[in-house]
This record gives C-alpha cells, structure tokens and sequence, in this order.
C-alpha cells in the first residue's frame, strides 16, 4: 500500500461510502433535478411548438442533458465537503503522515467525485427513459453522457476539493455552490438560446455550460456526433485542467503548512 | 441576566399585554438585520436572481396562448416578491431554532411572559423582514422593464400577499423549530415552502401547464395568493381574482401560527 493506485483504490471507496452514509447530501442531488426536470416539462411542454425551439418529441428529450448537469454540479461539490471535514476533524493530516503519495489524497477524493458522476447520469437517464425520454443516439449517446458526467464530476469536484484545501472549512465549500448554481440558470440548460433576447441571450452564448449543455443535448435530440461529443468534452475536460491544477496547489501548500 | 431578557421581563410592567411582549420580541428579531446580515441578504438576493434568470432564459413563453403578460418579467417580479417574503418567514424560523440551541429560548420561557408570545413575536417580525424585500425587488423590477398597469392598488395587494405569506411561512417555520429544537430543522423548513411556492403557478398560468403540475397547482393555494398578488400586472383589481387569495391566506395564517402555537407544547419540563 506504499505507492501506485493501492491507496488511491481505497480513498476512492472510503469517498464514495462517504457519499453513501451522507443522505443528507445524496438525497437532495438526486431529488432537486429530478424535481425541477418534472416541474419543467409540466410547465413548459406546450413550448416546443413555439417558432425556433429545436425539433424535439417533447420538453422531456429537451430537459434530459440538464437535469444530468445539474445533478451532477449538485453531488461533486460533496467531495470538497467531505475534504474540508477531513482537515477539521484531523484525518487529513495523519493521511499525511501515513507513506501514501500525496497525489493519492487529491486523486482518491476525486475518484469519488467521478462515480458519484456515474452514478447520477445512469440513474437520470434511466428514470427519464422511464418516463418517455428517448435519446436518438441510442447507446454510444448514452455512454457519451456518462463520460462527459465523470469529467465534469471531477471537474467541479476539483474546484471543491480546491476550495476547501485553501480555506479547510466545509462552510466555505457549501457557500461555493451558489456559484454553479448561477452559471447553470446563465446558461441555455433550461430553454433554447433562440429563443431568449438581449443579453441573457449573450450572457447564455459565452456561457461555457451552455456550450456543454447543448452538446449533450444535441445527442439526445438529434443523434450521437463525434463533434459533439469532442464539444461537452472539451468544456468538462478544460475545466477539470484548470480545476486540478488549482487543487494539486492547494495541496501543495495544504502539505507544506501540515 | 442579558439585557434583551431584561427587556421581555419588563414589558408586562409596561402594560405588558401579549400585543407589547409580541412587540418587543419582533423588536429583537428585527434587529438582527443590520447587526447579521447574512440572515437577511438571502431574501432580498435570491428573488432578485429568480426575476434576472427566469425573465431572460423564459422570455419567450409570452408568445404561447393564454400567457396574460406581454413580458415575462410582469409574470415573475411578483412571484419572487412572494418568494422573498417567504423567505423573510424562514429565517425568522432560524432564529428561533438558533435561539433555542443557544439556551436563550429557555431563558424566555422562564420569564412571566405568556407563551404565545414567544411565537407570536417572531410571527411579527416575519411580516416586517419581508418589507424591504418587498421594496427593494418590486424597485428593481420595475427599473427592469416590468409594468404594472394595476398601479397603486396593484402594488397594495402584492404587499398583503407578501405579509401574508411571511407569516404562513414564518409560522411553519417556527412550528418546525419548536418542535425539532436545532438549526437541523433550516433544510425541512426550506423544502416545504419551496415545494409550495414551485408546485403553484409561480413559473407559468395555469392555461399553459400540462399533467400533473396542472391538477396540483390547480388545488394549491399559492396559486390563488399568486393570483391576488399578480393583479396588479395583468391589469386592474377584481374582487372576483381578489377573494380566493384573501381566503387562501387567511386561512393560511391562521392555521400556521396554530401549528406553532402548538409546537410550545413539545416542552416537557
């Protein structure tokens, strides 16, 4: 258990059975985009008659890639969480005085992130198929959804584990969520970006979510596309460069000061 | 012996009526705004947020038959009033719970105060946080293109139905904080509101919705305080869009502060 991925196994698991025994953090990013996905085609199924909405069957197909994305935005930023109880409660640094490499600590933990991520985006599918959802691109869309998810699982997990690396306090992590909750209602995720004006329209075409959102959309409603696919990944995967490369910092720093 | 229970222990001397108890402890609660803040921002930022992202992202749901606004912000504005007078009813809630984890609730149940003061206090001040909420949203709405033919009246309805409902969340809130005793009650007291506000017509009329959403909202009494509230935007008052809500919320109020009134009686000793 010295070195390669013997410890980064098991700080996965142990991360992942964090997750599990946390109901109060599983619970609430499984059922909030189940929840507004319900709400939404209820509320805006009459929309995709409207002049400009993409040809869809119904809102349904159009809410399946958001109600993933935000699912998945909701459950990484547990991992941060969970660091930042590490650091408060001590077991950070004893991992630290243990002969595990220390990028193990940083990979493990997102290692959670990314089959929570999994996890989200299978049982989203799932359930909204259940309900009618039908994806054009058949079985490699799916798989596509669920590898962009586990990127951006460890993307925004990162940008946690970051956080809470830096400042050590699981209050700081939980007050970060706003801010992809933000970029999410900035963004085309929940209504075409042809049919908005002015500049939420602009906010939602710089917005990289939308970018992301659509991508996995357009192999919902229209059909599994490399191009698309290389779009979601992209974005997921530029964020989690940038997002990695501040936590591998934090920790640096974190294991300097430890 | 802290100087706020000084203050409640010395309002029955002072003519000291539930009315004067009731007073200072909404007194007490309302101070709290300009000393923490951050109890308070929530309310004024989230409705704010509600009316930027939904009148932008949803703009186009006005062109859909039956929608009885030319501009989406008219439909929403009114919606996050109300969402921000319930959330000024939350956080009175959290008060309470915070006071109760604190010990300083024990020390008010020992002072010779009737005990229905100690919710109707924060009932009070319920109603007066979502005042600046009230004002400072409808001002930025309206400095953002929503219209409000129904004028003065308009904007007097919207203001009973935000007071109304500040106190219908309040009382379910405190309710919730009596009888679990914890801050652990902020996630039950958010989810109820949250659930009655969204299951209503708060995105869309009812001509618009489908399924489900339909024959829930269709029973929800939200919808009928949203439709008080909204009157104002659609056009001019009627007794006939008036009463439901007025119903909705009388009976709300009533039946929310019962449930917190009861709540005193989960103390044992």
């Amino acid at each position: 258990m010295r070195g390669g991925w013997g410890p980064v196994l098991a700080l996965s698991k142990r991360s992942v059975v964090n997750t599990i025994r946390q109901p109060q953090f599983v619970i609430p990013s499984l059922f909030f985009p189940l929840f507004f996905a319900a709400l939404n085609v209820a509320s805006f199924n009459k929309s995709i008659g409207l002049p400009g909405f993409p040809k869809v069957d119904s809102f349904l197909d159009f809410m399946l890639a958001a109600t993933v994305v935000q699912g998945v935005l909701f459950g990484a930023t547990g991992g941060g969480n969970d660091m930042a109880v590490d650091i408060q409660d001590g077991f950070f640094d004893r991992l630290v005085a243990s002969p595990v490499p220390r990028w193990s600590i940083l990979v493990g933990r997102l290692g959670g992130a990314a089959a929570l991520g999994a996890a989200q985006a299978t049982l989203f599918t799932g359930i909204m198929v259940l309900f009618g959802a039908s994806i054009k691109g058949g079985i490699p869309s799916f798989l596509a959804i669920v590898v962009v998810s586990v990127v951006l699982a460890v993307a925004i997990g990162g940008f946690a584990v970051a956080l809470a690396l830096r400042s050590g306090s699981a209050e700081a992590v939980q007050a970060s969520f706003p801010i992809f909750f933000i970029s999410l209602f900035l963004s085309s995720a929940f209504f075409p970006r042809q049919l908005m004006h002015g500049w939420f329209k602009t906010a939602a075409t710089y917005n990289p979510i939308s970018w992301m959102v659509e991508g996995l959309r357009n192999l919902v409603i229209r059909g599994f596309d490399l191009g698309q696919v290389g779009r979601a990944l992209a974005v997921s995967g530029g964020l989690g460069v940038v997002s990695i490369t501040l936590a591998s910092l934090a920790l640096r720093s974190r294991v300097r000061s430890a | 012996m802290s100087a706020a229970t000084e203050t409640v222990r010395a309002a029955p001397d002072e003519g000291g009526s539930l009315a004067a108890v009731t007073a200072k402890l909404a007194g007490r609660s309302l101070m709290l705004i300009p000393r923490v803040p951050s109890t308070f921002i929530p309310s004024l930022v989230f409705p704010i947020f509600l009316v930027v992202a939904f009148s932008g992202a949803f703009s186009a749901l006005v062109k859909l038959p039956g929608f009885p606004v030319p501009k989406m912000i008219d439909w929403v504005l009114p919606m996050a009033i109300v969402q921000g007078a319930a959330f000024a009813g939350i956080t009175t809630g959290l008060g309470v719970a915070r006071d109760l984890e604190g010990g300083f609730f024990d020390r008010l149940r020992l002072a010779p105060v009737r005990p229905t003061a100690l919710v109707t206090g924060p009932l009070l001040a319920a109603a007066g946080r979502s005042l600046p909420p009230y004002l400072i949203v409808l001002v930025v709405g309206l400095l953002s293109g929503a219209r409000m033919p129904g004028g003065i009246p308009g904007a007097l309805v919207l203001l009973v139905a935000s007071v109304g409902i500040a106190i219908v969340a309040g009382g379910w809130a405190v309710g919730l904080a009596l009888r679990i005793k914890s801050m652990q009650a902020a996630p039950l007291m958010q989810v109820g509101v949250f659930l009655l506000i969204f299951l209503s017509t708060a995105q869309v009329p009812l001509s618009v919705m489908t399924g489900w959403l339909h024959t829930v909202a269709r029973f929800n009494p939200m919808t009928y305080v949203l439709a008080l509230g909204r009157q104002g935007f659609i056009g001019g008052l009627t007794w006939h869009e008036s009463w439901p809500g007025l119903l909705a919320l009388g009976a709300g109020c009533v039946l929310f502060t019962l449930f917190a009134v009861r709540g005193l009686r989960s103390f044992t000793d």
